[in-house]
């Protein structure tokens, strides 16, 4: 069973929906201190109410786009602020479906300022060595099956998390000399309030193609608690695939 | 640019929990590997558009050494 320290202090991005909100609530109720982070103060009070100890429940309001290359000193303030950090989680994101037709640059480019560029400044701050707890810090990054399917439609998504996945590999060979693990999670067809669609007939075209139907937040974020706990001391560099069954 | 300026850069490229001067010994600090070393040549190329290579960084020690690369680029 993982389980948490108060004194170990995770970083969460996304906290106030889907994978980051329930990511947030379950390290907290394993005993951890989390500091939860979001653009929208009201969803990220709604997601603290629902924790189990509040009192080990930090928010911090931000839109991580905003200015991508001061986000390691942001990281730094936050190190200022709480203690040297066991652990980040990244889990922001946006999904949205445009085939070649569509495409518009500047889309594309916001496109990859929260799926990539953001995560890669963000690694980049908590891996600074000041800022951690060196050797047993674990990062993980929620990326998507998309960055190994590449559908239709998704040729910016699957770009960004592609992109993502090879960064990251690239990275964490760079953090082997300081201990610290980084994986990323691939999940797809997991019900959030990104994926959810209003359209009946697409879901149950999708149905067909997960052998165990549509995956849960707690699918994800227990693993990203596994990922960020000692019992995976022997993990990094991974990519790991939640698709509901061999879909890839 | 300021040296000081400078020392508080490398501070960064290197991630150095204590400050630095100009007399320290590069050699003496763990943090000095050839990341570190891949980071100097990436920083003094976009900041001073200066190349250099790990041979020039093979023959230094302190800091100083590493400031006289950049020429007249840091100053006072």
């Amino acid at each position: 069973m993982v389980s948490f320290s108060k004194e170990q202090i995770f970083i969460v991005t996304g906290a106030s929906s889907g994978i980051g909100e329930g990511t947030a609530l379950l390290l907290n109720e394993l005993g951890a201190t989390v500091v939860g982070i979001a653009r929208n103060k009201e969803r990220l009070n709604a997601m603290k109410s629902k924790c189990k100890y509040p009192e080990n429940m930090f928010l911090e309001i931000k839109d991580l786009t905003e200015d991508i290359n001061a986000l390691p000193q942001y990281i730094k303030e936050l190190k200022n602020k709480y203690g040297k950090f066991s652990g980040l989680a990244y889990c922001a994101g946006i999904c949205q479906v445009n085939p070649l037709q569509t495409i518009d640059y500047d889309e594309m480019k916001h496109m990859f300022d929260i799926n990539y560029f953001a995560p890669i400044f963000m690694v980049k701050g908590f891996a600074d060595k000041r800022n951690n707890v060196g050797e047993g810090a674990s990062i993980v990054v929620i990326s998507s099956a998309s960055a190994l399917a590449r559908d239709k439609g998704h040729l910016v998504y699957s770009g960004t998390k592609s992109a993502l996945c090879a960064s990251l590999k690239s990275i964490s060979k760079e953090l082997h000399k300081q201990k610290i693990r980084l994986n990323t999670i691939l999940p797809s067809n997991i019900k959030t309030p990104m994926t959810v669609s209003d359209n009946n007939e697409y879901e149950i075209s999708q149905q067909a193609l997960y052998p165990f139907g549509f995956g849960e937040v707690s699918d994800v974020s227990n693993m990203v608690a596994y990922l960020l706990s000692d019992k995976a001391k022997f993990i990094s560099g991974q990519d790991y695939v939640l698709d509901s069954g061999g879909v890839i | 640019m300021k040296k000081a300026e400078f020392l508080s850069a490398l501070e960064d490229v290197l991630q150095l929990e204590d400050s630095i001067d100009e007399n320290q010994n590069l050699l003496d600090l763990e943090e000095w590997d050839s990341l570190s070393k891949m980071a100097v040549m990436a920083y003094y190329k976009k900041t001073f558009s200066v190349e250099i290579n790990l041979n020039d960084l093979k023959n230094i020690q302190t800091v100083n050494d590493l400031i006289k690369l950049a020429g007249s680029n840091i100053d006072g």
